[in-house]
C-alpha cells in the first residue's frame, strides 16, 4: 500500500537543461525509517532531498510524500510536516536559540511569532525539546556564538518543535570532528523513537552502516540499495 | 591604474571648462579670504538659539528615520521576488526607484507647498525620501541572503511577512546598518532642507547668509558639525556592538 510509505518515488529523474542529475530513480521509505543516502559530491544527493522536500519538481516520474503526490498537487498543506535541514543549517544568526526553535511555530502562530508574545506552552515544550538535543543552558544564546555541534543540535530541536513527520537533513555532520559527528548522528538516530522518518545525506560509511536502517547510494544518477 | 589616468585626464578637461585654471581665480581667492578671515568666530550669545535649531534638524532626522524604516520594512519584502510575487516585485521596485530619483529638496519643495514652510515640510520630505532608500537596501539585503535560509524556512511552511522578519532578524547587522546610514545622510540633508523653508538650521543658515553675518553662520555650522560628529560617533559604537 503505498500510504504506508512516508516517500515513494517512482521513476523519478531530473536533469539541468542537457545535464541528467538522476535517472530512473525508485524509492519507498516506510514511515520511521531512518534512511541514509551517500554517494561522491555532485552526484545529487541534495537535489533528490529538495525535491522530496518539494522545493524542485522532477522532469520525470511520480513523488508521493506523507500521503501526498507532490508533483500534481498544491504541497503548502504538507510543508509544515516536513523539516529541512540544509547543509549550513539555515539558522536565524541574530537570534537566539529558543528563537531558533520557536520559529519552528511561527507557521501556525504568525501573530505570536511577529509580536514576539509567545504563550506560556509554547515556551515551556520549547525549553523541554532544548533540553532533549543537551541545549537546556543554552537558550537565550545567540546562534552565532555556538560551536558547530551546537549549532546542529538547534536545527534538530526546530525540526522536534516543528512536530515534523519527515526530517531530510543535507550532511549534517560533514564539518564536524570526529566525536562530535558520533553525537549528532546517535541524537538524530535516537529520533526514530517519536515516530520520525528520517532522510540524511551521509558521507561516512561508518556511521550509516552502524546507525541506519537502510543506506542507499547515487552512482552515475542512479540509486541504488546497499542494504 | 587606467581609472586613475583617465580621471585625472577628465579633471583637467573639466577644470578648463568650468575655468578653474585661470590665476584671477587664485587672486580671487586670495582676495576674498582676506576679507572672510577677519569676521570668522563665533557669537557665544547665540548659541541658544543655533542648539534650537540643530535639535529642530535632529527631530526632522530621526522622524525620517523612523517612518522611513516601518514603511521599507513593510514595502521592501514586497519589492524581492525572493518572497513576493514577480510582478508585485517588480511594481515594489519600480516606484521605490522612481522615489529615489527625485532628490530629497525637491521633495521638500513638494512638502512646503503642500503642507506650508517649516520643519514639518522637511520631515515628510525626508521619510519618503529614507522609506525609497531603505526599501533599496532591505531588498538586497534580502536577496544576499543564503537560499538555503529560504529553503529551510519555507518547507517548514513560513511565507510573506512572517518570512521576511525571520530573515530580517538573520541580516539585522546590515539592517541595523542601513539606517544608521541613512540617520546619518538624513542629518546632513536636513541641514540643506532649511534653504527651500522645509525647516532645520538651513533656514538659519541662509537667512545670516544673506545678511553677511558670518559669524552668525559660523556659530549655526559649528552646531551643526558638533551634531553631525556625535551622530557618525554613536553610528560607529552602535555598528561595532551588533
Amino acid at each position: 500500500m503505498e500510504l504506508d510509505y512516508a516517500v515513494d518515488i517512482k521513476e523519478l529523474s531530473f536533469n539541468y537543461g542537457d545535464l541528467v542529475i538522476l535517472r530512473n530513480v525508485n524509492l519507498s521509505i516506510k514511515y520511521g525509517e531512518l534512511v541514509a543516502i551517500m554517494g561522491k559530491s555532485g552526484s545529487g544527493k541534495t537535489t533528490l532531498l529538495k525535491i522530496i522536500a518539494g522545493l524542485l519538481k522532477p522532469s520525470v516520474g511520480s513523488v508521493r510524500v506523507l500521503g501526498w503526490n507532490i508533483t500534481s498537487e498544491r504541497i503548502e498543506s504538507i510543508k509544515g510536516k516536513i523539516a529541512y535541514i540544509p547543509q549550513t543549517l539555515g539558522l536565524i544568526e541574530g537570534g537566539s536559540v529558543l528563537y531558533n526553535v520557536l520559529l519552528a511555530r511561527a507557521p501556525v502562530k504568525p501573530i505570536a511569532f511577529m509580536a514576539g508574545y509567545w504563550g506560556k506552552d509554547d515556551i515551556m515544550e520549547a525549553l523541554d525539546t532544548l533540553k532533549l538535543v543537551g541545549l537546556e543552558n543554552k537558550a537565550m544564546s545567540r546562534v552565532d556564538k555556538l560551536s558547530g555541534g551546537e549549532r546542529q543540535r538547534v536545527a534538530i530541536a526546530r525540526a522536534l518543535f516543528q512536530r515534523a513527520q519527515l526530517l531530510l537533513a543535507d550532511e549534517p555532520v560533514s564539518s564536524l570532528d570526529y566525536e562530535t559527528a558520533e553525537s549528532i548522528i546517535r541524537l538524530i538516530a535516537s529520533l526514530k523513537s517519536r515516530n520520525l522518518t528520517i532522510i540524511a545525506v551521509l558521507h561516512d560509511k561508518e556511521f550509516a552502516y552502524r546507525y541506519f536502517d537502510k543506506i542507499y547510494v547515487i552512482d552515475n544518477g542512479t540509486l541504488k540499495m546497499l542494504r | 591604474m587606467r581609472i586613475a589616468t583617465f580621471m585625472l585626464i577628465l579633471s583637467i578637461i573639466l577644470a578648463f571648462q568650468l575655468n578653474l585654471i585661470d590665476p584671477k581665480i587664485i587672486g580671487l581667492i586670495a582676495v576674498n579670504s582676506a576679507k572672510l578671515i577677519p569676521e570668522l568666530g563665533i557669537r557665544v550669545d547665540m548659541l541658544g538659539e543655533a542648539l534650537k535649531a540643530v535639535y529642530e534638524t535632529l527631530i526632522m532626522s530621526l522622524f525620517g528615520v523612523s517612518t522611513g524604516t516601518l514603511i521599507a520594512y513593510i514595502v521592501a519584502p514586497l519589492a524581492s521576488p525572493l518572497i513576493a510575487p514577480p510582478s508585485i516585485a517588480t511594481t515594489g521596485r519600480l516606484l521605490a526607484n522612481t522615489i529615489r530619483t527625485i532628490p530629497a529638496i525637491l521633495w521638500a519643495i513638494l512638502f512646503v507647498i503642500l503642507v506650508g514652510p517649516g520643519p514639518r515640510a522637511g520631515a515628510l520630505a525626508l521619510s519618503i525620501y529614507t522609506a525609497a532608500y531603505l526599501i533599496k537596501f532591505f531588498y538586497e539585503a534580502l536577496e544576499s541572503t543564503d537560499r538555503e535560509h529560504y529553503d529551510a524556512l519555507r518547507v517548514m511552511g513560513l511565507k510573506g511577512l512572517p518570512l521576511a522578519l525571520a530573515i530580517y532578524t538573520h541580516i539585522r547587522r546590515q539592517i541595523v546598518s542601513s539606517i544608521l546610514f541613512m540617520l546619518e545622510y538624513n542629518v546632513r540633508t536636513a541641514t540643506i532642507l532649511g534653504f527651500v523653508g522645509a525647516g532645520g538650521v538651513g533656514y538659519y543658515i541662509l537667512q545670516y547668509l544673506n545678511l553677511l553675518n558670518y559669524q552668525a553662520t559660523m556659530t549655526f555650522v559649528l552646531v551643526t558639525l558638533i551634531l553631525v560628529i556625535i551622530i557618525d560617533l554613536l553610528s560607529y559604537i552602535i555598528r561595532t556592538r551588533i
